[in-house]
């Protein structure tokens, strides 16, 4: 106690405050952050905030407040509470984003229902003949799964046309990324087609590279594409977000990763234009045609408590130095500290260079592992999850004809990666735990082909 | 309110469920409330507050516990528009987001899909489906609403319906529904026809009647049919419609499908499938089955062309059939879709199961119906038998309701003033019309409400009709 009076400056304490109380003014200590996380099971190296992200209990406290305001008297919640909520934290999103104005941003429960926002346009710009059969859609093969599939629902049924662009991988510069896609965008424009719309990823998910994304749009522009989604689901909390320098007509970023909100709560920006925008929720209210940003506050009686919480996290994240920024940096500094760690003990390779790295790392396998398929790699995973208690992705690499691969100190070649996130709650000893069980496994000459049963 | 700590877990990851000796154990309706096969992912529910009584049923101090949450200076008495969740069930969703929080990725590989799947099981039984591939989970009724109305939208674009091809709905269609249906059916060339019913309803038959002549209209000039809309419980004014007669009608005037919305259905109506012969059924469970916002089933008829529809939330799940696209829409907050199987826990604690719910919420909103109409001089909007859990009372005319508007600010005073919370309802006089009833409230009730609460309103509005109130003194 005396020592927090000193630091204080306070040596007579006439403060009669608890003193196990935290000052508003002073940071999260490593203790305090621990205890915001507790809810988290104990004994996993959980590296893989990329996944489902994570929520301090200071959050979710705020959070079954706004649960228990419904279920307290829901009727003047609804008509008195709800609307305001929603923008607030709108608004604070707006601010953080550079949005020119708050009806520029919609909330809505993650990237996927974003997806399905701008996909439900393009297909009906292609039946309603103002697009032509053909013409192209354009994104890079590693898009997230749920995307792809949101094309195929909505425009390659009603004959638009994909090009899928190859992101090298590993990937040493963001030249390559820019020519590769260049080539894409000829290839969608091949035969007097129009590309329509680029998907940009802001981050990828899987391999994860921090993409070049003004550079992207800047191409997209130059080239005549007509519509550019930029789908960030890993962005906001990962690296900064500017959307007017980025540029994009659409940009969606999930809160619930990175940025500290319980599930779910994603941000979906969309540019003004000078016409009105054709872009709905597709489950229609009676807020329908009063534009996306009210109409997806209101998408029948659902738990909105989720997206009512940004101010608090704001609080949340004012505990830490540097506020988000200095997490952003030391998440991003930490990870890759960590990546290196685990690529010296284990012979292998970084992804992607640290600039190209968010707080996420790709980190190559040893290639005596033997993962040959996706199958094996889902097989590494679980069995560390089980066996290990620790929870990565993995991702397998598949190589085509004529690549030669990246190889390792046992010069066999690199087929796999996992994936290693850090988040504030991270310590050395999971990335530890992670570099030990992959370690063991290859002394024990244990593979992919005779790992133990989960 | 559930800490935050990890729940106390045993070596081999089992769960024990403790259920009082105090439940009833019998079954209701042929569902019984054990209905998670595998023991190993069932969440125990919290001890049932203590109870002196010696019945084997909830008794009402138990009940005032349960709902002890709500805002006790208020007059709740309006269940219909948002439900209710009990706080046995509100800790049970707890457990399952600190599930998730605790270690999503084994959540979401482990647990997630095995526990939608009871919920789906325990509401095939409930609903009396033939297959649990037919009932989905989504997010509410309007959710539904898209997913069929997008599928009729494609049926038009796709060129398999006609242009002008028409669909058939009630005039007193939920306003979301309507719009729905003008963004995805009039957009793509549907025609919409809306049928008007009477209010106040004297009789069934006369919505039989309008029914008919609506179709009729429907298939005008050669035009086919293509879905029928129809409330099973319309929601302003409220009334029961009779549907199974409704579906018939449609099924002998070549209606290609028909669509029932209702989002009042489960633990307010009979909610059974076969016997009601829908294509699509569907029901919110948040509003009077005791779930939290938010969680609602639609059922898709193996046989009625169920295939065709998918969520429009498109996730890696697409074209695996709408029940198992429903289960993943991304990452969200599933929870409360899967505390049904504890919400049967908690309602097989009443006698009678669910059934005695819905009877007793019957009887005590026709009797406090009565009461009111008693007082004021009013009357009901429809006979008590075309009513479940809601009902339609007539405001004093001298109130001088003459608009929406001015429903809208009584309304606002009643809650402001009054702690009264209940929706109001402007009915135009018809032509030739003189000193009608033009102001309706709905009343609700649930098992947490009281007669003193319809006392409350009762003595309010005799309180301002004393006064000389009138709605145009009301200013926003």
């Amino acid at each position: 106690m005396a020592a927090d009076d000193r630091r204080n400056g306070d040596l007579t304490n006439h403060n009669h405050r608890d003193p196990k109380k935290p000052r508003l003014s002073e940071f999260l200590t490593e203790s305090d952050i621990r205890s915001e996380f507790a809810h988290h099971q104990t004994g996993v190296a959980r590296v893989n905030n990329g996944s489902f992200g994570c929520c301090p209990s200071s959050v979710l406290d705020a959070q079954r407040e706004w649960q228990l305001r419904f279920l307290r008297q829901p009727d003047e919640f609804y008509f008195n509470g709800l609307r305001r909520g929603l923008l607030a934290s709108r608004t604070v999103i707006s601010s953080l984003i550079n949005a020119d104005d708050v009806d520029e941003v919609s909330l809505v429960d993650n990237a996927t229902t974003a997806a399905a926002i701008v996909l439900q346009r393009v297909g009906r710009c292609f039946s309603e003949g103002k697009y032509q059969k053909e013409d192209t859609v354009v994104m890079f093969h590693c898009a997230f799964q749920s995307v792809k599939k949101s094309i195929q629902a909505y425009v390659t049924r009603v004959g638009g046309s994909t090009v899928e662009v190859r992101l090298p991988f590993p990937v040493s510069s963001n030249d390559e990324i820019v020519s590769a896609f260049r080539e894409g965008l000829k290839k969608g424009r091949a035969n007097g087609r129009a590309v329509r719309l680029a998907i940009i990823d802001h981050i990828t998910s899987m391999p994860c590279v921090l993409m070049p994304v003004r550079e992207l749009v800047n191409v997209c522009r130059e080239e005549g594409v007509e519509e550019v989604f930029v789908d960030a689901a890993h962005a906001i909390g990962s690296v900064k977000v500017d959307v007017k320098e980025i540029g994009a007509d659409y940009y969606v970023s999930n809160l619930h990763k990175w940025f500290f909100c319980p599930p779910s709560i994603a941000f979906f920006y969309c540019k003004k234009r000078s016409s009105e925008l054709d872009v709905h929720h597709p489950v229609v209210s009676h807020e329908f045609g009063n534009g996306l940003a009210i109409e997806s506050a209101w998408i029948g009686t659902r738990d909105y408590s989720s997206q009512l919480v940004v101010p608090s996290v704001m609080e949340f994240v004012k505990r830490f130095e540097g506020g988000i920024d200095g997490i952003m940096e030391r998440n991003h500094d930490e990870a890759v500290r960590m990546g290196l760690m685990l690529c010296n003990a284990w012979g292998t390779n970084l992804g992607s260079p640290p600039e190209m790295c968010v707080g996420m790392v790709m980190i190559g396998l040893p290639s005596k592992l033997c993962v040959e398929s996706d199958e094996d790699a889902v097989k590494l995973r679980s069995y560390l999850r089980v066996h290990r208690l620790v929870e990565v992705p993995v991702y397998f690499l598949g190589l085509r004809d004529g690549e030669e691969g990246v190889r390792d100190k046992d010069s066999g070649v690199i087929t796999a990666y996992v994936r290693i996130s850090r988040q504030v709650y991270n310590e050395t000893e999971d990335y530890e735990r992670l570099r030990d069980a992959i370690t063991e496994l290859v002394k024990d000459q244990m593979t992919c082909q005779n790992l133990p049963p989960v | 309110m559930a800490s935050l700590s990890p729940p106390e877990e045993a070596a081999a990851s089992s769960y024990h469920h403790r259920r009082s000796k105090r439940y009833s154990s019998s079954t209701t309706n042929g569902v019984s409330a054990e209905t998670v096969p595998d023991k190993r992912h069932k969440i125990s529910l919290p001890p049932p507050p203590p109870s002196s009584s010696s019945s084997n049923f909830i008794s009402l101090s138990e009940i005032e516990a349960e709902f002890s949450h709500h805002d006790p200076a208020f007059a709740r008495i309006n269940n219909g528009s948002f439900g209710c969740c009990p706080s046995s069930v509100v800790a049970v969703q707890r457990d399952w987001q600190l599930r998730f929080l605790r270690q999503p990725d084994r959540f979401f590989f482990d647990e997630l899909k095995p526990n939608i799947s009871a919920s789906r099981a325990a509401i095939r039984r409930l609903i009396n489906a033939e297959h649990e591939d037919e009932v989905s989970i989504v997010d509410n009724a309007t959710t539904a609403a898209a997913i069929v109305l997008q599928q009729t939208a494609w049926a038009f674009r796709e060129g398999r319906f006609d242009r002008g091809d028409a669909v058939v709905m009630l005039h007193y269609a939920f306003g979301s529904v309507k719009k729905s249906v003008e963004a995805y059916v009039s957009r793509s060339g549907g025609e919409v026809i809306e049928v008007q019913l009477p209010f106040p309803v004297i009789s069934a038959e006369e919505i039989i009647n309008r029914f008919r002549t609506g179709l009729e209209l429907g298939k005008a000039n050669g035009r086919r049919v293509r879905l029928a809309l129809i409330d099973h419980v319309t929601s302003m004014p409220s009334v029961v419609i009779p549907i199974r007669e409704l579906v018939k009608i449609c099924r002998e005037e070549g209606v290609d499908q028909v669509f029932v919305d209702a989002a009042h259905g489960i633990g307010c109506v009979d909610v059974d499938m076969k016997e009601i012969g829908a294509d699509f059924y569907t029901s919110n469970l948040h509003k009077w089955f005791f779930a939290p916002p938010s969680v609602a089933f639609l059922y898709c008829r193996r046989s009625g062309g169920g295939n065709n529809l998918h969520h429009p939330v498109v996730s890696h799940e697409y074209g695996n059939g709408l029940a198992v696209e429903s289960t993943w829409v991304g990452t969200r907050d599933y929870s409360a879709q899967l505390v049904v199987p504890s919400i049967l826990e908690f309602v097989n604690r009443f006698e009678g199961g669910i059934d005695g719910i819905k009877k007793k919420n019957h009887e005590s909103v026709v009797e406090m119906g009565e009461m009111l109409v008693k007082s004021w001089g009013t009357q009901l909007g429809c006979p008590p038998e075309m009513c479940a859990s809601m009902v339609m009372v007539g405001l004093p005319v001298c109130l001088g309701v003459s608009s929406e508007s001015d429903a809208v600010r009584l309304r606002n005073l009643l809650r402001e003033r009054f702690c009264i919370e209940i929706p109001t309802y402007f009915r135009a006089p018809g032509e030739g019309e003189t000193d009608s009833i033009t102001g309706y409230v709905r009343i609700s009730f649930q098992v947490y409400n009281k007669p003193e609460e319809y006392h409350r309103l009762r003595d309010a509005v005799n309180e301002l009709v004393r006064d000389g109130f009138k709605c145009t003194s009301l200013t926003d």
